[in-house]
């Protein structure tokens, strides 16, 4: 029996104390902390800073003209002479180590031998202004030895056998251009093929996508006395930053101070690409004792920062004539690009989720992730979750289809349920909270689905309408990853303001604001009096990466912690001063009384004040680390996360017969968040979540040509959302199936609120034509297309 | 690479002004009206190093402008999109075609800075007024310090991005002959999404009706046959002078315009498809106007 | 520290400018290739317009001059003198609100808040224009503006409620008692 850690059984205090009560702040529609400052433009963002400065340098990056090459010699001797450049750096000029790799260590700042794909960065030039820098590019002579350019995976590896083929390697430092291998094995999948009443297959693709967060990449970096650095920087993982820039540099971490600002968005693309702009910067800022800034362009960050991996994948589904699964197997490829950046993590989570929210008596998964000469692929919303979930949720209609089934019947018969058994073998107990029946259902019953699925499929005419169901679950905290572990601090000021201190930062996904709530709620203090302050690495504490939605749960439950502990000294204070047990002290800020006898009373500042007489500090440090996750290699079975977050969602769509344009009219989201904290958040997340997934399903996707260049770098040819593109209507439902050590049981939403949009659309739009469609981005081409090959047009 | 450049720039004080500095400098200066398009293509690094560029904003007085005479509509070239689309020309009937283009154009804030003759000048296939110019049988009015000459726009393009202009000249205006009163035009375009999109193709028309019948008759695309726009001749002459009906125009797109239309395929749409999408909005363009002519 | 004198590598003219910009007259001295973008940002501090792409494909840098909205990271500077330019900051005096800016607070529009000053630009010309727009006017008004956190609907509800409050006479608002 595992001894429960206190910070665990404080978070479970919690949940059972608050169920089914009133309150004051959680759940609440209550405006973020930031909004005004944001609404009058006054929010600084990294390059907003640069108004403040004086005497700071560029850095500009020179980058390969061939996606695979051998870098014979670097020429900068004219560059240099060039008035107005200061330096060049090339790798020879790195203290430290020359690496920024995230998990594996494959991936240098500056190429040394080998460039790999068009964005390696080969020099840097360090000038007193942009416009010089790249003046000064055009007289670097580079010696290149090319070499063949592998842009398709499957020239890597085979997607039947997933044995590597032979071709010119990409990494042969490694010896294999395979980075990982997933499995899960369970039960006995021939078998159930044999047995089975219905096999469907299929082949199922999915693109690049890119972030294109509105705000480029930006890093600021100032030379400090004792030969470290601070950096202001746009990022997603200030510790990471710090621990790349300190390792480049050859210094000890506590001399580098990573601060982030405002963020114009993340999505999973600042995660690793601000460790490369952290060490850009920082060395140039070493070198010329100068502060130094370094800014990518747009067509920079498209080429230069890590896309969401591009998905090849075989899937087969084994049922009986009523509709249980007896067997899922999938053969599913990923391809990382030049360097793995999260990619193992990500081949992990896919292969986690790759059979979907169902249970099934058996199956068989293989995920390998593999380099090309590709643009990098690393963490993007959903981080595997989108990609497994089309093909899945695909294959569910199609089964749907062969058996005659009601696609949302099917799904009802083998979803998991409050005491069903994941695919990895993990029991899923009331605490977890298991709300994916009640999601589905209520999903169903806001867009008619029977009705319209019938009424649907008797259409005459250009335009056709079609409806269509995808249900997902994504696994909260980061699982086998690592350590899942997050930390907040609250300091209570002696003027009775507080100050929030954690290393989550805030992209606009507003995280931040739903752990003041929470902080809030069990002070009993109104969140207004609260001041988030920004992510510093020399002050606020390490709460891991904002990533993987773990900031509500994982960030969240530290901040019960803290908050906790808070309340117990605010109520001892309150209870000298009142006279009543302490288990009696109503904080009701700015009043404070007793429950039993309200004439008993006093202020909050009273007990501040008290506070700094009595010798009671009021400030705490909120620790939380997940239990930790079980994970057998061989066989994938185990509790790979804490709990998950589960959703179902049903859209609608319009489909032009004639041009393949596909209208998408309704998207109705339905998410079992376990309790919603920030409500403003979590809306804000299903409507933005729908309009990311909407642009996955229809127009996105970054394109290489045969030399590895990137054909569209750009926000008119890479196609993101316009307002005409988001639906007529986006309804967002929620269920609170509560996750017992969640802070007030919430789980997660960053990433859930895209992971089944793109499926549900695919699926809408196959009801609406009558014909069935594997690949995304759905282009009005490929609808098209696929009409005037099953002979549906007349033109 | 993405090289933003330094540059010198000079601000003329009169078009004569503007005309005198190309004589002397040619190609050695380069004119920049909205400076949508070649702000980008600096940027871009394709135009090389440019040195030089002669801003014709300070000249709007002189070039901006909308004018019904003698029988011509004639628009200034430095006319901004928004100018254009804000103006009585483009409600009146017979010119709804410019009003599509104004629709699909792109960003407000775009349209605020682009102008007429910038759309032309670019001479790039996508340019959504060039396609409602070429329906309205244009003219393109290039001045020099020698002289003035008027250019069909049908015959003012050489190559992709190429067209007649000498670099000592200027785009001055567009003008056009006043359409007859039983005619209209559209325009259409089709893209991946609903808005701020260069579309696939673009296609536009103009029918002159006699009853039902198809007097006068001019289709526009983004490409026919070359990589820049132009009309579909044989199509034309295919209809001209037939009864209009939904058959005839299938008739016209499934066996006259393949014969002249060639389709590229590239990463955004392959040939098979930007055919078939020619057809069907051609034939979207076609019924458009018959709509506005008084029919159904 | 190490330091290159400007003259040996900035040989391209100072051009001077004349501009008003949200209300205030001011002379900045300008390079021929500088953008307007530029020069509001770091010449005249006003962070507010943005950079998200640099040519004019998603309206971060929106600022509205001489009535109309413009991509300043495609106006050259040279070509603003003589105008007069608004941008997010001068929407409202100090301590005050503006309409469009207290209808975003109230559709909860906020999310990173990047795309939000070029919003204002775009809404702010529309409801110069027109305060009865139609859902396609307001579309097509906002129809640049890319807002990859998804407020687009927001947006919509946040034009109508704006244009409701200047109706009724309500332009401006405390900023202390919004905070509060």
């Amino acid at each position: 029996m595992v001894e429960v850690p206190e910070y665990v059984k404080i978070v479970e205090e919690i949940f059972d104390r608050y169920k089914g009560k009133e309150f004051l702040y959680i759940g609440r529609h209550i405006q973020r902390w930031d909004a005004v400052e944001k609404i009058k433009g006054k929010a600084l963002f990294t390059a907003d800073f640069l108004k403040y400065y004086r005497n700071f340098v560029w850095v500009h990056s020179v980058r390969t003209r061939y996606a695979h090459a051998r870098i014979k010699g670097i020429d900068y001797s004219e560059a240099l002479k060039y008035p107005g450049v200061l330096r060049v750096i090339t790798a020879k000029d790195i203290p430290g180590v020359n690496d920024v790799g995230y998990v594996i260590p494959d991936q240098p700042l500056l190429v040394e031998s080998k460039a790999r794909f068009i964005g390696d960065i080969l020099a840097l030039i360090v000038a007193e202004d942009p416009y010089v820098a790249r003046e000064a590019e055009e007289l670097i002579r580079v010696n290149y030895e090319k070499l063949p350019v592998i842009t398709d995976p499957l020239q890597v590896i085979d997607l039947r056998t997933l044995e590597e083929k032979e071709h010119p390697l990409i990494h042969e430092e490694r010896g294999s251009d395979i980075i990982t291998h997933f499995k899960i094995r369970k039960g006995d999948v021939e078998k159930a093929v044999k047995d089975a009443d219905v096999v469907v297959e299929g082949e199922y693709e999915t693109p690049f996508q890119e972030h294109a967060y509105l705000e480029p990449e930006a890093t600021i970096a100032t030379p400090e006395p004792d030969g470290g650095v601070t950096l202001i920087s746009s990022t997603q993982c200030p510790f990471d930053v710090r621990k790349i820039v300190a390792k480049v540099l050859g210094v000890t971490q506590n001399k580098v101070r990573v601060i982030v600002p405002a963020v114009g968005g993340g999505f999973g693309g600042k995660e690793d690409v601000a460790d490369e702009l952290g060490a850009k910067a920082a060395l140039a800022a070493v070198l010329t004792g100068r502060p130094a800034v370094a800014i990518h362009t747009r067509e920079e960050s498209m080429i230069g920062h890590s896309k969401r991996h591009p998905m090849k994948a075989w899937y087969r589904h084994a049922a009986t004539r009523d509709g249980k699964l007896l067997a899922v197997e999938a053969n599913i490829v990923l391809d990382t690009g030049a360097y793995a950046s999260l990619g193992p993590f990500v081949a992990w989570r896919a292969t986690v989720h790759s059979t979907g929210p169902y249970r099934t008596e058996s199956a068989r998964v293989d995920t390998k992730a593999v380099y090309t000469n590709n643009v990098y692929a690393g963490a993007f919303r959903g981080f595997g979750g989108p990609q497994t979930a089309f093909a899945v949720e695909r294959q569910m209609d199609l089964l749907a289809e062969e058996l005659g089934m009601d696609p949302v019947d099917l799904r009802l018969k083998n979803i998991l349920r409050e005491g069903d058994r994941t695919v990895h073998g993990q029991l899923l107990t009331a605490e977890h909270g298991v709300g994916l029946e009640e999601a589905l259902r209520k999903a169903v019953e806001a867009a008619k689905w029977y009705e319209k699925r019938k009424a649907y499929s008797s259409q005459t005419g250009v335009l056709r309408k079609g409806i269509g169901v995808a249900l997902m679950y994504h696994g909260n905290s980061i699982g086998v990853e690592g350590a899942d572990y997050s930390s907040a601090t609250l300091i209570v000021n002696r003027d009775g303001s507080i100050t929030f201190r954690t290393g989550l930062m805030d992209m606009g996904q507003g995280a931040l604001w739903g752990l003041v709530l929470i902080a809030a709620e069990i002070l009993g203090v109104p969140p207004q009096y609260f001041k988030v302050e920004y992510p510093d690495t020399a002050s606020t504490p390490d709460a891991g990466p904002t990533v993987a939605s773990r900031s509500t749960v994982m960030g969240g439950a530290a901040t019960v912690n803290a908050a906790y502990k808070l309340r117990q000294r605010l109520n001892y204070v309150a209870s000298k001063i009142l006279g009543c047990p302490e288990s009696e002290i109503e904080i009701k800020a700015p009043d404070v009384y007793c429950r039993s006898d309200p004439s008993k009373k006093t202020k909050w500042m009273e007990v501040v004040e008290q506070s700094f007489w009595l010798g009671i500090p009021l400030q705490e440090f909120g620790y939380f680390r997940a239990p930790p996750a079980e994970w057998n290699e061989e066989t994938g079975q185990g509790a790979p996360y804490v709990t998950y977050t589960f959703g179902a969602i049903i859209a609608e769509v319009t489909v032009d017969t004639e041009t393949g344009g596909v209208k998408v009219d309704r998207i109705i989201t339905s998410y079992d968040i376990g309790k919603v904290i920030n409500r403003v958040g979590a809306e804000l997340h299903s409507e933005g979540g729908a309009i990311q997934g909407l642009g996955y399903a229809l127009m996105e996707e970054i394109v290489h040509d045969s030399e590895g260049r990137v054909k569209n770098p750009n926000l008119s040819t890479y196609y993101v959302p316009t307002i005409y593109d988001a639906p007529d209507e986006i309804v967002s439902l929620w269920v609170e199936a509560g996750y017992r050590r969640g802070p007030f049981g919430a789980k997660g939403l960053g990433e859930p609120s895209i992971n089944a949009i793109a499926p549900a659309i695919v699926n809408a739009v196959s009801h609406a034509t009558g014909v069935r469609y594997n690949s995304i981005p759905l282009t009005p081409e490929k609808v098209f297309l696929g009409l005037k090959k099953a002979g549906k047009i007349r033109l | 690479m993405i090289p933003i450049q330094r540059f010198d720039v000079y601000r003329p004080i009169s078009l004569n002004d503007a005309l005198e500095v190309l004589r002397r400098e040619g190609s050695g200066i380069r004119p920049i009206a909205g400076g949508t398009d070649v702000l980008v293509l600096m940027r871009d690094g394709k135009l090389g190093k440019v040195g030089k560029l002669l801003d014709l904003w300070p000249i709007r007085k002189e070039l901006s402008y909308i004018k019904i005479e003698d029988g011509y509509v004639r628009v200034g070239a430095l006319t901004t999109i928004d100018e254009l689309c804000s103006s009585d020309l483009v409600s009146d009937r017979r010119y709804a075609g410019l009003m599509d283009a104004c629709r699909g154009f792109g960003a407000p804030f775009l349209k605020n800075v682009a102008t007429v003759g910038g759309n032309i000048g670019t001479s790039h296939p996508l340019s959504d007024f060039t396609v409602a110019f070429l329906t309205l049988d244009a003219e393109v009015k290039l001045v020099s310090g020698s002289g003035e000459r008027y250019v069909p726009l049908k015959n003012f393009f050489t190559g992709f991005r190429t067209n007649v202009r000498r670099p000592d000249e200027l785009i001055a205006e567009v003008r056009f002959r006043e359409a007859p009163e039983n005619s209209s035009t559209a325009f259409m375009k089709f893209d991946r999404r609903w808005a701020h999109a260069m579309g696939y193709i673009l296609c536009g028309g103009f029918i002159e009706f006699e009853g039902s019948l198809i007097k006068d008759v001019r289709v526009a695309f983004d490409s026919v046959s070359n990589p820049y726009p132009e009309r579909a001749f044989k199509t034309e002459e295919f209809l001209r002078g037939k009864e209009f009906s939904e058959e005839l125009i299938r008739e016209a797109y499934t066996r006259v315009l393949p014969t002249e239309m060639r389709r590229i395929s590239d990463y955004r749409a392959s040939a098979e498809y930007r055919l078939d999408l020619s057809k069907i909005l051609m034939k979207r363009v076609l019924l458009k106007i018959r709509e506005r002519v008084g029919g159904e | 520290m190490e330091i290159v004198p400007r003259e040996e590598w900035d040989n391209y003219p100072d051009i001077e400018i004349k501009l008003n910009v949200n209300g205030k007259d001011y002379k900045v001295k300008v390079k021929p290739y500088e953008r307007l973008l530029d020069v509001l940002r770091y010449k005249l501090g006003l962070t507010g317009p943005k950079e998200g792409c640099g040519r004019g494909e998603c309206g971060a840098c929106s600022v509205i001059m001489d009535g109309k909205v413009v991509p300043s990271c495609l106006v050259l500077a040279v070509r603003a003198d003589g105008s007069k330019i608004l941008t997010v900051e001068g929407l409202a005096p100090e301590g005050k609100i503006h309409a469009i800016q207290k209808a975003l607070l109230d559709t909860f529009a906020v999310q990173c808040g990047y795309c939000f000053p070029g919003f204002e630009m775009a809404i702010k010309a529309l409801l110069d224009r027109t305060l009865d727009p139609t859902d396609e006017e307001i579309k097509e008004a906002l129809s640049g503006n890319i807002c990859r956190c998804g407020s687009y609907k927001r947006f919509m509800k946040a034009v109508k409620l704006a244009a409701k409050y200047i109706k009724e006479g309500k332009v401006y608002f405390d900023e202390e008692e919004v905070r509060r």
